[in-house]
C-alpha cells in the first residue's frame, strides 16, 4: 500500500511539480487548489501526509492547520507548511500551530519529498504505509555495480548465500536505473567504472529524493587517497578496498544496513543521510538572498533570519542542521547570539559558522571564543562557503555517528555492570539464604532435641512421684503427700511450657500452605474439643457461617485453639458465659472477631498482650503459659494480617484479626 | 479371648526410668502380658531377627521365663531415640524382612514432631503414641494399648499361635 499525500496549493505549477515528485517517490497524491476542495478530499479518505500552502484564495493555511489539529482523524497527520511567507515570524507561527515542518518558497523539490519521507518514518501513519516507497518485499536487496564480471559474480554469490537478494549492474548509468526499479536497501558500487564513476553514482543517489537515504558502499583501489576523499564528499557511507576478501564486504554491507536501520528508528539521528536545513542569519537582505540562493543549489532548505533575536526565536521551535551567523548585526550581536546558542543544551551541537566582513585576527579570536565551530570572511569565494558548510555538516554527521557508537558502547558497558551487580546480588542473596537455612536447621535440631530430651525427665518426675504416693503414702504423711503433688504439678506445667514453646518456634518456621478454608468449621471443631474436655461447662456459642479465608489450615487451627481456648478459660467464672465468632467488613477487607463476656483485661496492657510469657492473670485465677497469643500473633503476621484486642476488666474481651487474601507472605 | 493367645510385648527403650514406669503401667492393666525389654535398636533386631535367642533381652523378662528360642512377640513398643540403631532404623529393618513385615509395631515416644509421625507411618508403623508426662494418663495409655493390641485386634496369621 502506498502512502497518500494531500497537496493544497493555489499555484498550478506547484501542484504539478510536487504532484509529479511525490508520485515518482511512490506516493498516491491528491491535488487541491483551495481549502474547500481540501475539506472534501479529507472527508473522502485518510491521508498520511499533508503539504499545505499558507496563502490560499478561500482562507489561511495556518488557520486550516489549527482546524486539522482539532479533528481526531488528522490530529496526528504530519503537515508540512509550504509558503512564500517564510520570514521567521511566519515560520514560528506555523510551527507553534502544529506544523511538522515549514518550508519556504522557492523550494527544492527533492528537499520537500525527502523531508516528507523522513516525517513518515518518524511517525508511521495510521494507514499501513510502513512499507512506504519500498512497497512490499520479503528480503533485503543489495545492488552491486561493477564492471568486472568475476568480482560481480563472486560478491553476488557471497551475498546470496547470506540471504540477500542481489541485483547487479555493469555501468553507473545501468546502476542508477536499476536503483530506481529495484529500490535496493543498500548499494555497493565500484569507484572506477566506464562512463560515470562510483562517486558520481552516489552523488546522484543522494540527490534523488526517493533514493537518498539508501546506504552506499564505495569500492576503492588501494592507496587511492584522493579518490576516497572524493567519494566521501559524494556521500558514501563506507569504503572498502577492492582487494579485501568478499567476506569483509559482506560484513560491511551488514553493518551499514544495521546502522541505517538504527538511524531511522532513532528520531534524533534520522536526518543523518536526509535533507539538511540551514539557518542563515544576516542583517543584509542582499547578502541573505545571495547566500540562500547559493546554498539552495546544494539541495538544502534555507531559513533566513534578519537578526540574532529572530534566529533564537526560530531555534526555540525548530532544530536546524547548521547555522551561518553574521558577526556584526544591530541588536543582538553575532557573538552574543553564538554564545546563547552554545549555552543551550538542546542547540549546542548544531554546527555554527561565523561570517564577517572584517578580517582581523581579533574578530576571529572573539568568534572562536564565543563557541563558533568555524569562521569565514565574507570576501571569500562562495564556493568556499559551500565547502565549509558541507564540511561542518559532515563533521556533525560523524559526531552523531560517533555519539551513537559511544552510546551503544556505554549501553553495553552498563549492561555488563548491571549483569555483574545482579550476579553479586544473587551471590549475596544465596549466601544469606544458605546462612538462614543453616540457622533454621540448627534451630530445628535444637527444638527436636528439646521435644525429646527435656520431656523424658519430666515423665520420670511425675511417674515416680505418683508411684511414691501409691507405694509409700503412709510414710510420707499429709505434708509429704502435698509436697509431692506440687512436684508433680510443676512437672506437668513445665511439660505444657515446652509444648507451647515448641509450637511458637514451629509456626515461625513451617512453610505456609495457603488454601481457601472455612474458619467457621475450624472454630466449631475447636469448640467441640473444648466441650468434650469440659463436659460440665455450659457456654452459649455462636459461630457465623462461611467465614472464608485463603490461609494455612493447620495454622488457623492453632489460632482458634488459642483464642477460643482463652475465651473458654476466661469465661469459666462468668454467670452466663458466651463466645461469639463473626466477621465484619472494614475498608474492603474482612475483620474477624472472637468475642467473650469473661474476665477481660485492662486495655492499658493491650500492647504487651502478644509478647511471649506476658500474662495478665495470676496462675491461680486462670492457668496458662503466656505463649499462646504470641503464637497467634506470629501466625497472623506470617499471613500478612493484623491482630488487636479490645477489652475492659470484668466485661469480656474481643480479639480482632485480618487475613489479607491471596498474597502469600515471604518465608522467614 | 483365647487362652493360647500370644501376649508377649517387646519394649524397645533405653531409659531405665521409662522401662520401670512402663512395666508398672502395664502391670496395672487387666490383661496379663509378658514384657521383654531391648535396650537399643541392635538388641531389638537381634531378638526379633537373629535366630530369636533372647540374649541380654531375656534377663529383663518380667516373668523370668527364659527360653532358647522365643516366638515373635504379639506387639513391639518402639522408642525413636535409641543408641546404636534408632527406632526408625529398627522399623526399616523389620519391614524389610518377610518374617516381621506384618509384626504390629507401636511407636511409643516423647515427641510428636510432625516429621517423625510421617516417617514412622511411611516406614510401616501401625500406630504412633506420645508418652504423656502425667503418669495417670500414661497408665491409661498402657491400658488402652494392651486392650487393643492384645485383645481387640486380630493378629496377622502366624503370630497368633501363642506359647
Amino acid at each position: 500500500l502506498n502512502p497518500a499525500v494531500l497537496i493544497i496549493d493555489d499555484s498550478l505549477t506547484v501542484r504539478m511539480d510536487l504532484g509529479e515528485s511525490f508520485e515518482s517517490a511512490g506516493f498516491e497524491r491528491v491535488l487541491c487548489s483551495n481549502l474547500a476542495e481540501a475539506r472534501d478530499a479529507l472527508v473522502s479518505r485518510p491521508f498520511d501526509l499533508i503539504i499545505l500552502d499558507v496563502l490560499l484564495p478561500d482562507g489561511n493555511g495556518v488557520d486550516f492547520l489549527r482546524e486539522l489539529r482539532t479533528i481526531p482523524r488528522t490530529a496526528k497527520t504530519p503537515v508540512v507548511l509550504l509558503s512564500t511567507e517564510s520570514e521567521i515570524p511566519d515560520r514560528v507561527r506555523g510551527l507553534k500551530t502544529g506544523a511538522d515542518d515549514y518550508i519556504g518558497k522557492p523550494y527544492e523539490r527533492s528537499y520537500v519529498v525527502g523531508r516528507s519521507l523522513e516525517l513518515l518514518r518518524k511517525a508511521p501513519p495510521p494507514a499501513d504505509a510502513a512499507a512506504s516507497s519500498n512497497g512490499a518485499r520479503t528480503s533485503t536487496t543489495v545492488l552491486v555495480i561493477d564492471d568486472s564480471a568475476k568480482f560481480r559474480e563472486e560478491l553476488k554469490f557471497v551475498l546470496e548465500t547470506s540471504g540477500y537478494r542481489v541485483v547487479t549492474a555493469i555501468t553507473g548509468e545501468d546502476g542508477l536505473r536499476a536503483a530506481v526499479d529495484a529500490r535496493p536497501d543498500a548499494i555497493v558500487v565500484d569507484g572506477v567504472l566506464p562512463g560515470i564513476d562510483g562517486a558520481t553514482v552516489i552523488r546522484r543517489i543522494r540527490a534523488d529524493a526517493a533514493l537518498r537515504s539508501t546506504p552506499c558502499i564505495l569500492l576503492t583501489a588501494s592507496e587511492e587517497r584522493s579518490g576516497e576523499l572524493e567519494a566521501f564528499d559524494a556521500g558514501a557511507d563506507a569504503y572498502v578496498r577492492k582487494e579485501e576478501d568478499s567476506q569483509v564486504i559482506l560484513a560491511r554491507v551488514t553493518a551499514v544496513l544495521r546502522s541505517a536501520a538504527n538511524f531511522s528508528s532513532v528520531g534524533s539521528t534520522a536526518s543523518l543521510l536526509g535533507p539538511k536545513k540551514i539557518l542563515v542569519v544576516d542583517d543584509s537582505l542582499t547578502y541573505l538572498h545571495e547566500v540562500a540562493a547559493q546554498l539552495r543549489q546544494e539541495g538544502y532548505e534555507i531559513i533566513c533570519a534578519h537578526s540574532g533575536e529572530e534566529a533564537l526565536e526560530l531555534l526555540a521551535v525548530q532544530i536546524v542542521d547548521c547555522v551561518l551567523l553574521d558577526l556584526q548585526m544591530p541588536g543582538l550581536s553575532g557573538q552574543e547570539t553564538c554564545r546563547r546558542i552554545k549555552a543551550s543544551a538542546a542547540l549546542r551541537d548544531i554546527p555554527l559558522i561565523l561570517h564577517t566582513s572584517v578580517e582581523t585576527q581579533q574578530s576571529m579570536i572573539d568568534g572562536i571564543n564565543s563557541g563558533a565551530d568555524d569562521y569565514i570572511v565574507k570576501s571569500s569565494d562562495l564556493a568556499v562557503l559551500r565547502a565549509r558548510v558541507r564540511a561542518q555538516l559532515r563533521r556533525k554527521q560523524f559526531e552523531d555517528e560517533n555519539r551513537n557508537i559511544r552510546e551503544q558502547l556505554l549501553q553495553k558497558e552498563l549492561e555488563v555492570v548491571a549483569a555483574n551487580s545482579a550476579r553479586e546480588l544473587a551471590e549475596t542473596r544465596a549466601t544469606f539464604v544458605e546462612e538462614l537455612e543453616r540457622k533454621n536447621s540448627e534451630l530445628e535440631a535444637f527444638s527436636y532435641s528439646v521435644s525429646h530430651d527435656l520431656r523424658a525427665p519430666l515423665r520420670s518426675i511425675d511417674g515416680f512421684g505418683q508411684l511414691l504416693l501409691e507405694d509409700c503414702a503412709g510414710a510420707l504423711g499429709e505434708k509429704g503427700q502435698d509436697y509431692l503433688r506440687r512436684v508433680r504439678e510443676s512437672a506437668q506445667r513445665m511439660g505444657e511450657l515446652i509444648d507451647d514453646l515448641l509450637q511458637l518456634s514451629r509456626v515461625g518456621r513451617a512453610a505456609l500452605h495457603r488454601d481457601r478454608i472455612d474458619l467457621s468449621s475450624i472454630a466449631r471443631g475447636v469448640f467441640d474439643a473444648l466441650q468434650q474436655k469440659d463436659p460440665d461447662r455450659d457456654v452459649a456459642i455462636r459461630v457465623q457461617d462461611r467465614l472464608l479465608v485463603d490461609a494455612d489450615a493447620g495454622l488457623m487451627r492453632v489460632i482458634f485453639d488459642n483464642l477460643l481456648g482463652n475465651a473458654w478459660k476466661f469465661t469459666s467464672k462468668a454467670a452466663n458465659p458466651r463466645i461469639d465468632v463473626d466477621a465484619s467488613w472494614e475498608a474492603g477487607s474482612a475483620v474477624f472477631a472472637v468475642r467473650d463476656n469473661g474476665a477481660g483485661f485492662s486495655i492499658e496492657y493491650a500492647d504487651s498482650l502478644f509478647r511471649p510469657f506476658q500474662r495478665l492473670h495470676s496462675e491461680s485465677d486462670f492457668p496458662g503459659t503466656g505463649i499462646g497469643l504470641a503464637t497467634v500473633h506470629r501466625i497472623i503476621d506470617r499471613h500478612g494480617g493484623r491482630i488487636w484486642a479490645e477489652s475492659e476488666v470484668g466485661r469480656g474481651a474481643t480479639f480482632f484479626f485480618t487475613i489479607p487474601p491471596g498474597r502469600p507472605a515471604a518465608l522467614g | 479371648m483365647s487362652p493360647n493367645r500370644n501376649r508377649t510385648i517387646l519394649l524397645v527403650e533405653d531409659n531405665a526410668n521409662d522401662v520401670e514406669l512402663t512395666l508398672r503401667a502395664f502391670e496395672k492393666t487387666s490383661i496379663a502380658s509378658r514384657i521383654v525389654v531391648a535396650r537399643d535398636g541392635e538388641e531389638a533386631i537381634q531378638y526379633l531377627l537373629a535366630g530369636g535367642t533372647a540374649s541380654t533381652a531375656a534377663s529383663n523378662e518380667v516373668d523370668g521365663a527364659a527360653a532358647n528360642r522365643d516366638p515373635l512377640p504379639a506387639l513391639v513398643l518402639l522408642d525413636i531415640k535409641l543408641p546404636k540403631i534408632d527406632g526408625l532404623g529398627v522399623l526399616r529393618r523389620l519391614r524389610a524382612d518377610t518374617r516381621t513385615r506384618r509384626l504390629p509395631v507401636v511407636v511409643l515416644t516423647s515427641s510428636k514432631e510432625e516429621r517423625d509421625v510421617i516417617t514412622c507411618y511411611e516406614l510401616g508403623a501401625n500406630s504412633f503414641v506420645r508418652k504423656p508426662i502425667d503418669f495417670a494418663e500414661f497408665i491409661d495409655a498402657a491400658r488402652q494399648l494392651s486392650h487393643y493390641w492384645l485383645g481387640l485386634n486380630e493378629m496377622p496369621p502366624g503370630l497368633d499361635d501363642g506359647d
